[in-house]
């Protein structure tokens, strides 16, 4: 209509409308569109006004600054920005209800506990992930089984195995090369292999001169080994589907890459791949858990204070992540979710359930906040350290000396807001 | 005519001649840049309510190692290094078109092709031309020539690979330009010149680039500015997300705002830009324009 | 001396230059051109080899050109973008072109009180980068939108004609009272240099014929100004249709994107789908229109800029 003017149509007052806006992407939006005509059903009353785009956060952020918010979204938005200027609706309240489809358990005990503290501001609550994931290493087994390749348990064995691949041939490990932070969780599970978690969650808390560990200049230093000796001739130059594509056509053998692989690459990966996984391996002599596995929450959503309907809002991402619908996500998507036992039951592919093994055979899951609480800093100075040190344009040392002085900066940025320390989080 | 004596119907249409534009700009153009003045001496997230800090932005942008520092170095590269090459190419260009060619027409129209294409088609055009997989004909070519395949478009080398695309697609505009500005000189000059025993590029020299100084500096300027402000081809050949070794004034100016919520600081970029704009431009006219030789 | 050797040889090294540049310009354009008729498997099984559908045409391979620029025109919405930059630039060249030039020859021919302010305020704005006003304009239009909505809102549903949310972002007219207030600065600056240059008694005399103002603006100074008004339109034409910053901001919605949005956009979603053919399809969707405008306009346009070089 003219000039952006937008009716909609006026309904009863007993028909409530809430608006989830979502970031399309790999996984895209068929099962939320499913879930949302689920929801309805149940609730007649209640519609939902259910959309996705890959830009979504350019699409909503006029209206979140101007009070026009849609309900519930889920979009790379910063959100601890939005929940310390008081914009986000605390989902306490509907944690504390009882679950859908879980008799006598409470929203809050179906989920893995990890997920839920990741957005906790002054003690409550404000976001949740809908996505578990997993960061591990990705190959075929077909390919391995031709060449009598075995998965890695060691980090010597894994640059062993990267030699063999090159007198082979092939590449040894594809990086999605324009987007350094790709390199970020595998630093970090290195780092987490040679130190004890009581060090690695210092990191994390941001802990003055964490970053200057011996043991992570360390795992840094062995991060360039990997890109300067094993990394794909011009990866430093490929998008990730352009990097995931070589791996997929056999050109590249391994690529660290999340969970999100599998669906992302679903039309190029041919039928006989046998996608498998193996986690960040141990460093001989470290002194870190060599079970842990890092995985963490991803497609957060959080509900605007400003909206229409938040209590549906929040009733309706209670639905979403529950355990029929977290089911269904499982199948469909080839990942997880926070739900526990959400795979439990189902037939799921191979390459899910070699994720979901080294889940279960894991000790404890770990992953950090770092890149949405301090964003200024991810974005810009740990973007451009990693670039430098996967070129090798700089030492680990460099690396960690940078990280460490923005992180000093950020420190002293009265502006940016630091979370309290949280040391280990139990179990 | 007088200004006392204007007809009521010519008043009527004075008003209904002005008032719109008047309006538009003022509304759109003018209160907008009084805002971003007001916004740089504020801390704002955009959420919030703005906090006044007088110049701080400004001086956080000075900083020494701060990232604007390093945009600005960038914004000069792309201007001076990239402009060289285009004004001389496009000089000598024309110059040879002016002395005489076949196909001189079939030249002035296809030079000017990348001009007419977006800034953003040109990018994305060149960013398939250097692609590193088996599809980009410039690493296909260095592989045929036993040369090693170069990720033209890794960030670290980004600025790099962008000097021949901007040269590409702008030399045709300034060509076009340069030659109308030759070939407004009476022949009679050369005729003179080539009797006295000139050589074509003496001719040149003493003849063509002074009478074209001008159009010369309107180039250069035009150059120059573009290059402050040059934003979409970085922007699109990073995906949206330039790092701190691609960032332009403009490019930095938009993460501020858009993805830091930083609101002060990216409109004291903006600010910033538009007074090098004034000041570029101000010394630029001062600096080249000599007499216009009247002929 | 005329026809010498040495001076056929010079021409013969000129020309072969200046060919070697052309061939420049052209060849990847004509390779954009020919990807684009090949499948994906095609392009990453043989990127420079004459498409199939060239070397062996027929019912398969023209399926595969009819499949990249459908899945380009129609999937990928092209066709949208398409529409979408050609409504909004051309509203906003008539009314840059109307308003302009009535603003032009106000301030070129008449002279009233505050006129030379009025005139210097425009200039000024030839300074003002579009980027100094891009951030305030969104927060400006967040707060209008926001007022118009709170004002209009309780009208309409009173008017039973709904809920009624008002929005300047994404939405073409917003975007298209931008694009016109910034380029009046240009606008009013050159066609008042060329009012001016307008013979001093063609107004008087259709005055005294009994005209009023307007009718003679129109009937009368409008035609004699048409040459200044191409080379303005042209110029205008040129920078909207490509524009870019501007858009990215005030047009997040899919369906609203111009062109060149909608190009950088497709090749994100081509990368996510690694669907070559489409993005050279959507490449050369974006290329050839301006092309052909050129090849028709070339004239007009270069005799726009020589009279630009000639005032200096």
């Amino acid at each position: 209509m003219a000039a952006g003017c937008h009716f909609e149509p006026i309904t009863s007052d007993e028909t409530k409308t809430i608006e989830v806006a979502l970031f399309e992407g790999g996984f895209g939006i068929e099962w939320h569109k499913d879930m949302a005509r689920q929801y309805e059903q149940l609730h007649p009353g209640v519609k939902i006004n259910l959309w996705g785009d890959p830009r979504v956060d350019e699409k909503i952020k006029p209206r979140v600054l101007r009070g026009n918010p849609p309900d519930l979204a889920s979009c790379t938005l910063p959100v601890w920005k939005l929940i310390t200027a008081g914009r986000l609706y605390p989902m306490d309240d509907a944690l504390a209800s009882p679950a859908y489809g879980a008799k006598g358990k409470t929203w809050k005990e179906t989920l893995r506990a990890g997920v839920l503290a990741d957005y906790v501001y002054e003690n409550k609550t404000y976001a949740l992930p809908s996505n578990l994931g997993v960061w591990a290493c990705w190959y075929s087994k077909k390919l391995f089984r031709e060449h009598g390749w075995d998965a890695p348990s060691t980090w010597d064995e894994l640059t062993a195995l990267c030699e063999k691949m090159l007198a082979a041939g092939i590449a040894p490990l594809a990086f999605q090369g324009k987007y350094p932070q790709y390199a970020w969780s595998t630093i970090l599970s290195c780092y987490q292999r040679l130190v004890p978690f009581e060090k690695w969650y210092a990191i994390e808390d941001f802990t003055k001169g964490a970053f200057l560990d011996p043991s992570f200049v360390k795992a840094a230093d062995l991060m360039q080994e990997l890109a300067v000796k094993y990394f794909q001739k011009g990866a430093l130059a490929m998008t990730h589907t352009e990097s995931q594509m070589e791996w997929a056509n056999g050109r590249a053998g391994m690529v660290f890459c999340g969970l999100w692989l599998k669906k992302e690459m679903e039309k190029a990966l041919p039928d006989d791949f046998e996608m498998a996984c193996f986690a960040v391996p141990m460093v001989t002599g470290g002194t870190g858990d060599p079970k842990a596995i890092y995985s963490g929450g991803g497609e957060s959503f959080f509900i605007f204070r400003d909206a229409k309907h938040p209590e549906i809002a929040a009733d309706f991402l209670k639905f979403l992540l529950s355990i029929e619908p977290a089911r269904d996500y499982v199948k469909r998507n080839d990942s997880l979710t926070p739900v526990i036992d959400c795979q439990v039951g189902i037939k799921i592919s191979s390459a899910l359930q070699s994720a979901v093994d080294a889940i279960e055979g894991s000790t404890r899951m770990y992953s950090d906040r770092l890149n949405t609480l301090y964003i200024e800093w991810h974005r810009t100075l740990v973007q451009q350290a990693q670039a430098d040190l996967l070129r090798g344009a700089i030492t680990g040392q460099q690396f960690a000396d940078r990280l460490e002085a923005g992180a000093e900066a950020v420190r002293n940025n009265s502006n940016i807001y630091k979370p309290p320390a949280r040391g280990v989080p139990a179990l | 005519m007088s200004p006392k004596h204007l007809s009521r119907d010519t008043k009527r249409f004075l008003w209904i001649g002005i008032l719109p534009s008047a309006l538009l700009y003022g509304l759109f153009v003018v209160w907008p840049a009084i805002n971003a003045l007001m916004y740089s001496f504020t801390r704002w997230d955009g959420l919030s309510t703005p906090v006044w800090i007088g110049i701080d932005n400004f001086v956080n942008l000075f900083k020494s190692g701060s990232d604007f520092v390093t945009a600005i170095s960038h914004n000069i590269y792309l201007t001076v290094v990239p402009g060289s090459i285009i004004l001389t190419l496009a000089l000598f260009f024309a110059w040879m078109i002016h002395l005489k060619v076949a196909g001189s027409t079939l030249f002035r129209v296809t030079f000017f092709f990348p001009n007419v294409i977006a800034s953003v088609a040109v990018a994305l055009l060149w960013v398939l031309l250097y692609s590193t997989t088996e599809m980009g004909p410039i690493n296909n070519i260095r592989q045929a020539l036993h040369m090693e395949k170069v990720p033209f478009l890794e960030s670290a080398r980004l600025l790099q690979s962008i000097v021949p695309m901007m040269v590409w697609s702008a030399t045709g505009f300034y060509l076009v330009l340069f030659l109308a500005a030759m070939e407004n000189i009476p022949v009679d000059y050369y005729e003179a010149a080539h009797l006295d025993g000139a050589s074509p590029t003496l001719q040149f020299i003493r003849i063509t680039l002074p009478l074209m100084w001008d159009v010369l500096t309107t180039g250069i300027i035009f150059l120059i500015v573009g290059g402050l402000k040059f934003f979409d081809a970085v922007w699109v050949m990073e995906n949206g997300r330039p790092s701190p070794a691609t960032h332009t004034m403009s490019s930095l100016m938009y993460a501020k705002v858009f993805e830091e919520y930083n609101v002060g600081y990216g409109t004291a970029i903006a600010v910033l830009l538009f007074v090098l704009v004034l000041i570029i431009t101000r010394i630029s006219m001062r600096l080249l324009k000599r007499e216009r030789l009247e002929y | 001396m005329r026809g010498s050797l040495l001076e056929k040889l010079g021409t013969l090294v000129r020309t072969g230059v200046l060919g070697l540049w052309m061939l420049g310009v052209v060849l990847p354009m004509f390779w954009v051109l020919a990807t684009s008729l090949k499948s994906t498997k095609e392009v990453t099984r043989s990127p420079f080899g004459i498409p199939d559908a060239l070397a062996h045409p027929g019912a398969k391979t023209f399926a595969v050109i009819a499949e990249n620029y459908s899945k380009a025109w129609i999937g990928s919405g092209f066709s949208t973008y398409f529409w979408n930059s050609l409504k909004v630039v051309s509203i906003s060249l008539v009314l840059i072109l109307l308003l302009g030039s009535m603003a032009a020859y106000c301030l070129s021919r008449f002279e009233f009180r505050g006129r030379n302010a009025i005139y210097n305020a425009f200039v000024a704005g030839l300074l003002i980068p579009m980027q100094l006003i891009l951030i305030p304009l969104f927060f400006q239009y967040a707060d209008w939108s926001d007022v118009l909505t709170r004002s209009f809102a309780p009208i309409a549903r009173a008017l039973q004609l709904g809920n009624l949310t008002v929005s300047l972002h994404n939405s073409h007219e917003g975007i298209i009272l931008i694009y016109i207030a910034a380029s009046l600065p240009f606008t009013i600056f050159t066609l008042t240099s060329f009012f001016g240059t307008l013979p001093g008694g063609v107004r008087e005399a259709a005055m005294i014929d009994g005209a009023s103002e307007a009718r003679t603006f129109f009937t009368v100074m409008l035609p004699l100004a048409k040459p200044g008004l191409i080379t303005v339109a042209i110029f205008n034409f040129l920078g909207l249709w490509n524009e870019y910053l501007f858009g990215i901001v005030f047009l997040a919605d899919n369906k609203l994107k111009t062109l060149p949005l909608g190009l950088a956009s497709i090749s994100m979603q081509a990368q996510y789908k690694s669907d070559f053919g489409l993005m050279f399809a959507g490449l050369v969707i974006t290329m050839v229109p301006t092309l052909v405008v050129y090849l028709l306009l070339q004239r007009h346009l270069t005799k726009g800029i020589t009279a630009g070089a000639v005032k200096g």
